[in-house]
């Protein structure tokens, strides 16, 4: 059943790879609409199918594929992992809606989107750590050539440097992997095989540390964030959605899925750390977000500074905080989405992304009024503005995480409203002030491109007023999770835990 | 001694495959006599279908109950067989290259596929050899033949050099592995099977002794230099510069192959009572190769110059299995080079198609090339990612596997290094990618706009197209489907008695080591 989720993308990408050389892009965007469409459906299928009360895997599949390696096809979803499903094809299906209808080299293109979009798929449903890192790896060359070859002016550096760091990143995360399962003694790389308990603390940091670095490159947290400006700036718009909306979560749910509920023990050591660690970067980015002249770049910055929120979820980890941060990468994966496809269509229609050239936007006859209001509602739900899927997941992540860390809980909430500011100085001199009367002539926005916006604009506001729907599924997950931290400091101070003699 | 007796010492069927080699290399011989260039028709399938019959021959010798043959001088254990089966193969697919390739240099092909079968045998050989003069007839039958192949084609100064270069490097250096072979004869007092030398040695109490390692690292010098591990490799990017493209393919795959084959046989019967010196020297080499071949290969303008490189970095990654001397390790090996056998021929194969039509092998040269050659494209691309270990691709099992054996045996810092590496040489693979398929059609090298129409018609391009069609599916679905290759390289292993008996003696210590992390 989760199998689908993979395998229709995959094999779709085949299709569209094999479809006739003649054939115009606008009929292979169809195609890969259609099918990323069908993967869409089926994903919500699955969300029905799901049973929130249940914190453990559900849907589960196990197919033995290789022995020797212990790597097994096995597959599940719990609450860590459905909502990031429904993001990837809900954000698969809007990048190739919002993609240019005369792209070229059309079925290259589609073709890599869906592999990707499967990989991700793939990635996020793995409960085999050498399965996640074969899908985890499978991004890189698509990613590196949709950023090269469909990108903007500098895509060259930038396809390189991403793929530099994403294979770093790999190499970072295959040799944690290889340590959690050597050094515990584990038969397989399946998750459920290894307990890394039996390891002393040391190791387990050291271990931890690997995962934290592995996938803070690709998050990206501060000091190994250097690739993401360039690539997201210039990558396409569909693909910067992708990038940022899908393979950004990639990183955080890692990093919870195999540094929180792995290293319960490591991770409440080395919390205080992440959690200053994530302020700083939420600083850092919305600083640096102040200082752009170019209204791509500063959204970019602005997803460091977001992503930065959940590193201090995920390090107070109580029940409400790891909610949150779910709900965060969430909303932030929306949030994106939305922002990126409006600055492609800016981009697409006006020429420039340049803060200094544009201005007057919100003109109702000659300008972009209808992008522009989108634009200032886009902004508005990432800066967390009560009534947006934005202040509801910051504000759950802050509520959870000032019992726990007081001090960077402030320091983020600050960055919220700095992220403010620059909206409102992206906002001001995009949409307001005056038309240059000798530029705007500027296309007409067609209905069909705004359509992805609208979609996106109505699932921001429907989630911020009613969240229930955005923090349901992953609630008795992360509970569990949580419950798993204080079950262990309390096997230590005891030596026998009473849970475990219940079992 | 009686008849029957002498027969089953001989146990002659064991070489039944190189025997049709034989056979099919006087056929070759002969009928290129007997009937000229005409014959060069066809020439080329009748040497597959020897070689084909040989590899069937190999296949019912699997699992035999009597492996040695000729008095002890040869071994056809499974690990031998899985060997020989490697070099047979490179040969095939290094025969389908030269058809067109020969063909078009204006030289006899019978006559170079007389050559390269001659140095097939060699290599086949090499892989059962079990006795010390043995092992030395078949490393020069090897060698020798590659000789006369890098400098076949004799008008081009290039591969004269070439010729030269291998020819005194290599002589040289089987004369450093002669000396350390006859240092074991001495030593062992008079004896030349392998398994008699480590008794010889063994009994006459000479572990430690200034002699014993004195002739392991001579061996090592003769053995570095077939695996071109640097830094024994100098001789590698001349060559592979220099030599018919078609020659270098069957360097790089069968004569390493064979190599390695002799490396395990030799280390793991003869010296294991300096397995840690043994472990120590190829540590090092290991870490040299895999840290100078990849980053001298980031610097390559010319494809077969970067090639070459990468395959003293590739074999860099070979080594961890050989190191880690665990049952996993030695079928790590054998799964890779099984592996490399198809991912480096399809990058051959797609190298040498490119030079036939366009006359030229830079690197810079294949920009653009995805419009005018969309499968040349994809052989290249898809073989070139799987030597960089890009999942779901054979390359990127084989080097989980080698990591995951190196590992298991407490080799992390050379694992570190084996994905540092890995990580590097990401970057020079994808540099050919990102030439060939990210370039836009302006950008389109002057060689790529005057690519002649592709016209698999041509007399000798049809079996470069079987080859490359054949190699590509392997290569991409071996990572796949590889269950049926793992069981195959794990049983080559724990099939020989001689490489159980090594690792049994290496389970005891691992046991003992791994109970060391639960004292923390």
């Amino acid at each position: 059943m989760l199998s689908v989720l993979i395998w229709v993308p995959i094999i779709g990408a085949l299709l569209i790879a094999l479809l006739p050389q003649k054939l115009p892009a606008v009929n292979v965007r169809l195609v890969g609409l259609f099918i990323s469409g069908l993967t869409l459906l089926w994903n919500l299928f699955i969300l029905l199918k799901f049973d929130v009360a249940n914190p453990g895997m559900q849907l589960q599949e196990n197919i033995p594929w290789n022995e020797t390696l212990g790597l097994n096809y096995q597959l599940g979803v719990d609450g860590l992992s459905i909502l990031m499903l429904v993001l990837n094809s809900l954000l698969t299906w809007i990048a190739i809606y919002s993609s240019s209808k005369d792209t070229p080299r059309p079925r290259f293109f589609y073709s890599l989107v869906l592999l990707v979009s499967g990989g991700v798929a793939g990635a996020f449903m793995a409960e085999n750590l050498l399965l996640f890192f074969l899908f985890y790896e499978l991004e890189l060359i698509p990613f590196y050539l949709l950023i090269s070859i469909w990108g903007g002016e500098k895509r060259a550096y930038a396809g390189i440097k991403f793929l530099i760091y994403t294979a770093v990143s790999g190499a970072l995360i295959l040799a944690t992997f290889l340590g959690m399962v050597w050094l515990t003694g584990s038969k397989s790389f399946a998750m459920s095989d290894i307990s890394t308990q039996s390891l002393s603390a040391t190791l387990q940091l050291i271990l931890l540390i690997g995962i934290v670095l592995g996938f803070g490159i690709k998050i990206p947290l501060v000091p190994f964030h250097t690739w993401l400006p360039d690539a997201y700036v210039e990558a396409s718009a569909p693909i910067a959605i992708l990038l940022g909306g899908v393979l950004a979560k990639l990183g955080t749910y890692g990093l919870l899925r195999f540094g929180l509920a792995m290293f319960p023990n490591a991770w409440s050591t080395i919390a205080p750390t992440l959690a200053i660690w994530g302020a700083g970067s939420a600083i850092y980015g919305t600083l640096t977000a102040i200082a752009q002249k170019d209204i791509k770049r500063m959204v970019a910055y602005s997803s460091i500074g977001h992503m930065g929120y959940i590193l201090l979820a995920g390090a107070a980890s109580t029940p409400l905080a790891l909610v949150g941060a779910i709900a965060q990468m969430f909303s932030h994966g929306i949030i994106l989405a939305i922002l990126f496809h409006l600055v492609g269509v800016v981009e697409a229609k006006v020429g420039t992304r340049e803060l200094d050239k544009l201005n007057g936007l919100m003109s109702p006859i000659r300008g972009l009024p209808l992008i522009s209001a989108f634009l200032v509602l886009g902004g508005m739900a990432s800066a967390g503005i009560p009534g947006m899927t934005g202040f509801i997941a910051e504000f759950i992540v802050f509520q959870g995480s000032f019992s726990v860390f007081p001090i960077p809980t402030l320091m983020c909430v600050i960055a919220t409203g700095l992220t403010a500011v620059y909206f409102v100085i992206l906002l001001n001199r995009t949409c307001f002030g005056k038309l240059d009367n000798n530029l705007a002539y500027y296309p007409q926005v067609f209905w069909s491109e705004k359509m992805p916006a609208f979609i996106l604009a109505a699932l921001i506001i429907f989630l911020g007023v009613k969240p229930n729907l955005l923090v349901r599924w992953s609630e008795p997950t992360t509970s569990a999770m949580v419950a798993a931290i204080p079950q262990i400091e309390t096997q230590i101070t005891k030596t026998v835990s009473p849970q475990i003699v219940l079992k | 001694m009686d008849f029957a007796n002498l027969a089953s010492q001989l146990n002659a069927g064991t070489i039944l495959p190189e025997g049709i080699l034989i056979i099919t290399l006087m056929g070759v011989l002969i009928i290129d006599l007997v009937s000229g260039r005409i014959s060069s028709r066809w020439i080329g399938y009748f040497a597959i279908a020897g070689l084909t019959a040989s590899i069937a021959a190999l296949v019912f010798q699997w699992d035999s109950t009597h492996p040695i043959g000729f008095v002890g001088a040869f071994n056809a254990d499974d690990i031998s067989i899985v060997f020989r089966g490697i070099v047979a193969l490179s040969s095939v697919f290094t025969i389908l290259m030269s058809i067109r390739y020969i063909e078009q240099s204006g030289t006899a092909l019978a006559e170079f596929i007389a050559i390269l079968l001659t140095a097939t045998l060699g290599g086949m050989f090499v892989s059962g050899a079990n006795e010390l003069v043995m092992i030395f007839i078949s490393l020069e039958t090897l060698s020798i033949s590659s000789y006369l192949l890098t400098g076949y084609t004799k008008r081009d100064p290039r591969s004269n050099e070439a010729a030269l270069k291998y020819l005194l490097i290599g002589a040289s250096s089987t004369a450093v592995f002669l000396y350390g072979v006859s240092l074991l004869y001495g030593l062992s007092g008079g004896k030349t099977q392998l398994s008699a030398i480590a008794e010889g040695i063994a009994a006459g109490n000479l572990n430690q002794s200034l002699g014993l390692v004195i002739a392991l690292v001579f061996a090592i010098a003769g053995i570095g230099f077939k695996i071109s591990a640097a830094p024994f490799h100098q001789w590698t990017p001349d060559v592979y510069e220099g030599a018919p493209t078609p020659v270098i393919a069957f360097l790089s795959v069968g004569s390493k192959a064979a190599g390695f084959a002799l490396a395990i046989r030799l280390l793991t019967t003869v010296f294991p009572l300096v397995a840690e010196e043994w472990k120590f020297v190829f540590t090092a080499l290991a870490i040299l190769s895999m840290i100078l071949g990849n980053v001298v290969a980031l610097a390559q303008t010319s494809m077969k110059r970067m090639l070459a490189y990468s395959s003293i970095a590739q074999a860099g990654f070979v080594m961890i299995g050989l190191i880690a001397g665990t049952e996993a390790g030695y079928a790590s090996m054998v799964f890779y080079m099984l592996v490399y056998l198809f991912m480096n021929l399809c990058g051959f194969i797609c190298v040498i198609l490119f030079s036939l039509r366009t006359g030229t092998d830079q690197i810079a040269e294949y920009s653009g090339l995805y419009q005018k050659d969309p499968l040349l494209t994809l052989g290249l691309s898809i073989s070139l990612l799987s030597l960089g270990g890009i999942p779901p691709l054979a390359g990127f099992f084989g080097k989980i596997y080698l990591f995951w054996a190196g590992w298991q045996a407490g080799l992390y810092w050379l694992v570190l290094l084996g994905l540092v590496t890995s990580v590097v040489s990401i970057y020079y693979y994808i540099r050919v990618v990102k030439m060939m398929v990210v370039k836009e059609p302006q950008e389109m090298s002057d060689v790529v706009k005057n690519y002649p129409e592709i016209s698999w018609n041509l007399p000798g391009f049809r079996p470069l197209q079987v080859g490359l069609v054949l190699t590509l599916i392997v290569t991409s679905l071996a990572g796949i489907l590889s269950n049926p290759i793992f069981t195959l390289a794990n049983n080559s292993v724990t099939h020989t008695p001689m490489l159980q008996a090594a690792t049994a003696v290496k389970a005891e210590v691992s046991a003992a080591i791994t109970t060391q992390p639960q004292q923390f």
